[in-house]
């Protein structure tokens, strides 16, 4: 793969991300159609996916790391990461606001908790494509 | 304000070329940039700082108007 360092750690982070959280709401919508709403059972599968990503980022850092020395971040790295920020992080605001008027219109928590979370995500999914999008095409 | 859209054109395959077939990599390793963005800016996507810009016409013993032009974009 022709990309530095840090488009492949985009890459990793993005993968890990979409296997490890993506796996969660799988999970997290079918407790919800079941009916369950007890944070703790949403918390201990949270902990699960959180403990799986880190393992797949482990280990794809690892074999890009055997597989070559990392150059360092130059500016061309620093204004993708920027830019990709300042596009997608409206997403977790709002989600942030989405939150805000659940709890006040009286939500479950459980809902509110996993909207929380399911902006974080899709706000994090979206900067690593935008990342991989101005590596690919230009910044 | 209206401006008159800008390309950013560069020379630095051409002088690359007459610098003994310099690498992307020894280039990089000159101006302290990843191989990667040096491939970028010799591609015309991405417009270095002008920082870089300097660095790159330094490693060339070039003036800066030698290696990068701006001329307007076409259409």
């Amino acid at each position: 793969m022709n990309a530095s360092f840090e488009e492949k750690s985009v890459w990793i982070q993005l993968g890990a991300m979409v296997l490890g959280l993506g796996t969660y709401f799988v999970i997290a919508v079918g407790m919800l159609a079941a009916g369950q709403r007890d944070m703790s059972a949403f918390a201990a599968l949270f902990i699960v996916s959180v403990g799986a990503m880190i393992l797949l980022m482990s280990v794809a850092y690892a074999l890009v790391l055997f597989a070559g020395k990392p150059e360092g971040r130059d500016e061309r790295d620093r204004l993708i990461a920027w830019k990709s920020e300042h596009r997608s992080s409206w997403i977790i605001a709002a989600g942030v606001l989405g939150a805000v008027s659940c709890m006040t219109l009286g939500v479950e928590n459980v809902w509110t908790a996993n909207l929380l979370l399911l902006s974080l995500m899709v706000s994090e999914v979206a900067g690593f494509v935008l990342q991989i999008v101005y590596y690919r095409r230009g910044v | 304000m209206a401006t008159e859209p800008l390309t950013i054109h560069n020379r630095i395959r051409t002088l690359r070329f007459e610098a003994g077939e310099m690498t992307q990599q020894a280039l990089a390793d000159r101006v302290g940039v990843s191989r990667q963005t040096i491939n970028a800016i010799e591609a015309a996507r991405y417009s270095p700082s002008l920082e870089v810009a300097f660095r790159i016409a330094r490693a060339f013993g070039k003036p800066l108007d030698e290696v990068f032009q701006c001329l307007p974009s076409p259409g």
